[in-house]
Parts: structure tokens; C-alpha cells; sequence
């Protein structure tokens, strides 16, 4: 049996690059509801 | 990028990131609500349109010949 690496934070790289992809779904998803609200605000509002 | 879980705890960092994006917004609304532009309850300017509401002057009795 191969000896997985530790980390710093006791992921594994496999465990590292899976939470990495949802995180950054994560990501992507809030910077879109953002944005969205921002364009909401503009027509309503515009700041500038 | 993904080797940052190596270093960073996944559940702290969630932790301390949804703190930190859940005070931020709050900071937001609430400097939103305080400014008149932008206060989505009390409307534009509520507080410019209350000075305004000033009674009315007595009327002008008409004028008889």
C-alpha cells in the first residue's frame, strides 16, 4: 500500500484538489449572485 | 492553487471566511441604510420629503365686495 503525503492540514492531495473544486463552485456561485445584485442596484441607483 | 488546503484547515478557513463575508455584509447594509440615497425601507430622501411636510398656511379668506 502506497504512503499517502501529509500536509500541514492532513489533506491528502487528492483530498486537497477535491475540496479545491467545490470551493471554488462555491466561489464562483457568491461572485455571481454579487454581481448580480450590483447590476440591480445600477439600474436603481447608480453610484457614479 | 488547490495546494492551499494543504497548508490552510478547510473547515477553519470556511469558518473564519463566513464570518468574515457575513460581518462585512452586515457593515454594508447597515452603512446602506444609513445614507439616504440608498435606503431601501424608508425610501429616497424619507428624510428631505418629512421637512417638507410642513402644514399647510391658513387659507385666504375670499374676498367679498
Amino acid at each position: 500500500m502506497a504512503e499517502r503525503r501529509t500536509s500541514i492540514s492532513g489533506l491528502t492531495d487528492e483530498e486537497a484538489m477535491e475540496f479545491h473544486k467545490y470551493y471554488i463552485q462555491g466561489f464562483v456561485g457568491f461572485t455571481a449572485v454579487a454581481i448580480v445584485a450590483h447590476i440591480l442596484v445600477w439600474a436603481w441607483r447608480p453610484w457614479l | 492553487m488547490w495546494r492551499m488546503w494543504r497548508l490552510f484547515d478547510p473547515l477553519r478557513a470556511l469558518v473564519v471566511q463566513s464570518i468574515f463575508l457575513f460581518s462585512l455584509a452586515v457593515l454594508i447594509h447597515l452603512i446602506l441604510l444609513s445614507t439616504d440615497t440608498y435606503n431601501w425601507i424608508s425610501g429616497p430622501n424619507a428624510r428631505a420629503v418629512v421637512a417638507q411636510k410642513s402644514a399647510m398656511p391658513p387659507a385666504v379668506p375670499a374676498q367679498t365686495k
